[in-house]
């Protein structure tokens, strides 16, 4: 069953078409990789699957809800309970410590528990560094804690944008085996990058291409 | 997790914080210290202005029916009737007792100069101690109701002083200077009923028609005249409450105020009060403000406040500016981080409420401060214009408070649209 999916989504800005014509079919569970050049529409398609901006043509259907016609309110509370959301740039709130930045996000959802935000961080490897500011953290560790914060709420569908654009290759295989076990707990994930063995170990890749699909494959080593 | 997120805010932008606590601390101290002198400048322009004279006349009721009828100034003060001078004192028991800050007598005489020229001659008191029929005692007279009076050549006279000659005098310049009196010189005149020798103890430029006149102590004018005990006229200094729709009806008839308006206009210091009162103290005598300087005091009065409701205007416009500029940066400041919030699910009034609770925090230290500091700037208005410091009033404290919250909210009002306009996908991914 799809949880996601993308009927003749257009986005223009001025005379530019950032997404041409896009229909794309998303299904529980499944971890797709999203790929392309600069400027072929990558954020624009994370940004409206990820409820922060709107199409300028078409439907797009999560959990059976088009959102594409949903109230700047309800949008929030749909990124705010649906999805977790993971940045190349890590976004942590630099005055608030490791734990502090994964309770934000339990804060806007519902009842900050310092517990679970520990526990998650935990997860990520992360439990001895709780307490640190990001500032105090390296790389691969602000991320970690990005996708503890992403998660903590647990969301029907993760969008990590180029979440190894920033790390090392150590950081980038650690990063890589937290989105193993998300898969394997059958979490959906949509990872738009630039690195093709980002994309490999996906189960499905998308290729765009000036706002168009490219090529939509299966891969047929995933899992083995 | 608010307040974690609230005082990690305050760590980061301390310096921010701080300058945006020092912009309402000025506003809030220039507010303060404007009610304050404002609602104190009443008194305080009531006081300075009696260094400038009496606000009060006291004639016998006859001389002042013939002034009302035939519209003279000072007219028939000769047409034969008195006031009592041993009701003098009566003046300093009345309700307002306290406000009356001065008072002298005067008896007018006409008498003839050695030349032949006929000279006015005032007797009255100079620095005259009153022992009161209260129990207390006064200092009252010419010396300090006539503080603009310039004394060219010798000194006042002063009653209290040992050795003060019965007969001395003061004249003005004018009759000093075409007589060709110096201090020192005794004038021989001949008075209504009786001669004396008068001896010169000082000269002064009065700016007006006392320059032509002698002015003598009160036994000596009165006995000149044979009309011992009596006097032409009292001149009060009082301290008054700016007239009002209540007061001018009552001036014009006590009679037509209710019990309740009677009440609280007989308990109020307005000028017209105080004058009934006095009419009370002394037997058929009227007494009137003198219309020029109660006007002038209401008039200054008026300029003064609305001088300082502009001020207190101005700078909480000003403070409102300064707020908006330092709470806008504030904001583009932190965009990636209200960004994120939004991204994670916050809603437009939880983001709001934490931008405002930090900017209404840092409004409440510097409108305390600033308060603080008002009150300082309030004592140095007071001290360099009045001479004394300005009565701080409670009630000025919710006044500032509000006034500050109003303007810490407004100026925030720019920012706080910004943050609602901002998309989280324009401020994260740069789109």
């Amino acid at each position: 069953m799809s949880l996601l999916e993308l009927k003749n989504i257009s986005k223009i800005y001025g005379e530019l078409k950032a997404l041409d014509n896009i229909n794309l079919s998303v299904d529980n569970g499944e971890w797709v990789a999203i790929m392309g050049p600069s400027g072929s529409g990558k954020s624009t398609m994370m940004n409206i699957i990820g409820c922060m901006d709107k199409p300028s043509m078409g439907e797009v259907l999560l959990d059976g809800v088009d959102i594409a016609r949903e109230s700047a309110k309800n949008l929030t509370a749909i990124r705010r309970d649906k999805i977790g959301l993971i940045f190349q740039q890590f976004h942590l709130v630099n005055y608030l410590t490791a734990v502090e930045n994964v309770m934000v996000a339990q804060y806007y959802h519902s009842i900050p528990d310092e517990k679970e935000a520990m526990e998650a961080l935990e997860r990520v490897g992360l439990a001895e560094r709780a307490r640190h500011l990001p500032s105090q953290l390296s790389g691969g560790e602000q991320q970690r804690v990005c996708i503890a914060r992403a998660l903590i709420n647990h969301p029907e569908i993760v969008l990590a944008d180029e979440p190894t654009g920033n790390l090392d290759e150590a950081n980038e295989n650690i990063v890589l085996d937290l989105f193993h076990q998300l898969h394997e707990e059958h979490t959906t994930l949509i990872v738009v990058t630039h690195d093709p063995e980002v994309a490999e170990v996906a189960q499905r890749t998308i290729t765009l291409d000036h706002g168009r699909i490219k090529s939509d494959l299966i891969n047929e080593n995933f899992g083995k | 997790m608010f307040i974690r997120m609230i005082r990690g805010a305050f760590a980061r932008q301390w310096k921010k914080m701080l300058v945006i606590a020092l912009t309402i601390m000025l506003g809030t101290s220039l507010a303060t210290a404007m009610i304050n002198v404002m609602l104190d400048v009443g008194d305080k322009v009531n006081q300075e202005l009696k260094t400038y004279g009496a606000n009060i006349t006291v004639l016998p009721k006859s001389v002042s029916v013939m002034s009302d009828l035939y519209e003279m100034e000072g007219g028939g003060e000769d047409s034969g009737s008195y006031l009592l001078e041993s009701e003098l004192g009566n003046i300093k028991t009345i309700f307002w007792a306290f406000n009356i800050v001065d008072f002298t007598p005067f008896i007018d005489a006409s008498v003839t100069l050695p030349d032949g020229e006929s000279v006015p001659l005032v007797g009255t008191w100079f620095n005259h101690h009153l022992d009161l029929p209260t129990g207390e005692s006064l200092d009252a007279g010419l010396k300090t109701l006539r503080t603009w009076w310039d004394v060219d050549q010798g000194e006042w006279i002063d009653e209290q002083v040992e050795g003060t000659p019965e007969n001395a005098v003061m004249i003005g310049t004018v009759l000093a200077e075409r007589e060709g009196i110096s201090v020192g010189d005794t004038i021989h005149v001949q008075g209504p009923v009786k001669d004396a020798d008068l001896v010169v103890q000082g000269i002064f430029d009065a700016g007006g028609d006392e320059d032509s006149q002698i002015f003598a102590q009160l036994d000596l004018a009165q006995e000149l005249s044979d009309l011992d005990g009596y006097l032409n006229k009292i001149e009060v200094s009082a301290l008054t409450t700016p007239d009002n729709e209540l007061a001018e009806k009552a001036a014009k008839d006590p009679k037509s105020l209710t019990i309740a308006q009677y009440e609280l206009w007989y308990c109020t210091a307005y000028v017209s009060s105080i004058c009934y009162q006095i009419q009370e103290a002394i037997t058929d005598s009227v007494a009137a403000p003198v219309r020029q300087v109660a006007d002038s005091e209401g008039a200054i009065l008026e300029k003064t406040q609305l001088l300082m409701v502009l001020i207190t205007i101005l700078s909480l416009i000003g403070s409102a500016l300064g707020i908006t500029n330092l709470v806008t940066a504030s904001v583009m400041e932190r965009s990636s981080e209200i960004g994120l919030f939004k991204a994670i699910g916050a809603k437009d009034s939880s983001i709001s409420g934490l931008v405002l609770t930090e900017i209404i925090i840092t409004g409440v230290v510097g409108a305390v401060a600033g308060y603080f500091l008002g009150f300082g700037f309030a004592q140095i208005i007071g001290h360099t214009v009045f001479n004394s410091s300005i009565e701080m009033k409670p009630f000025v404290i919710p006044i500032v408070a509000v006034l500050m919250l109003a303007v810490t909210l407004a100026g925030s009002i720019p920012a706080i649209r910004m943050l609602l306009r901002l998309r989280p996908a324009e401020v994260l991914h740069g789109r």
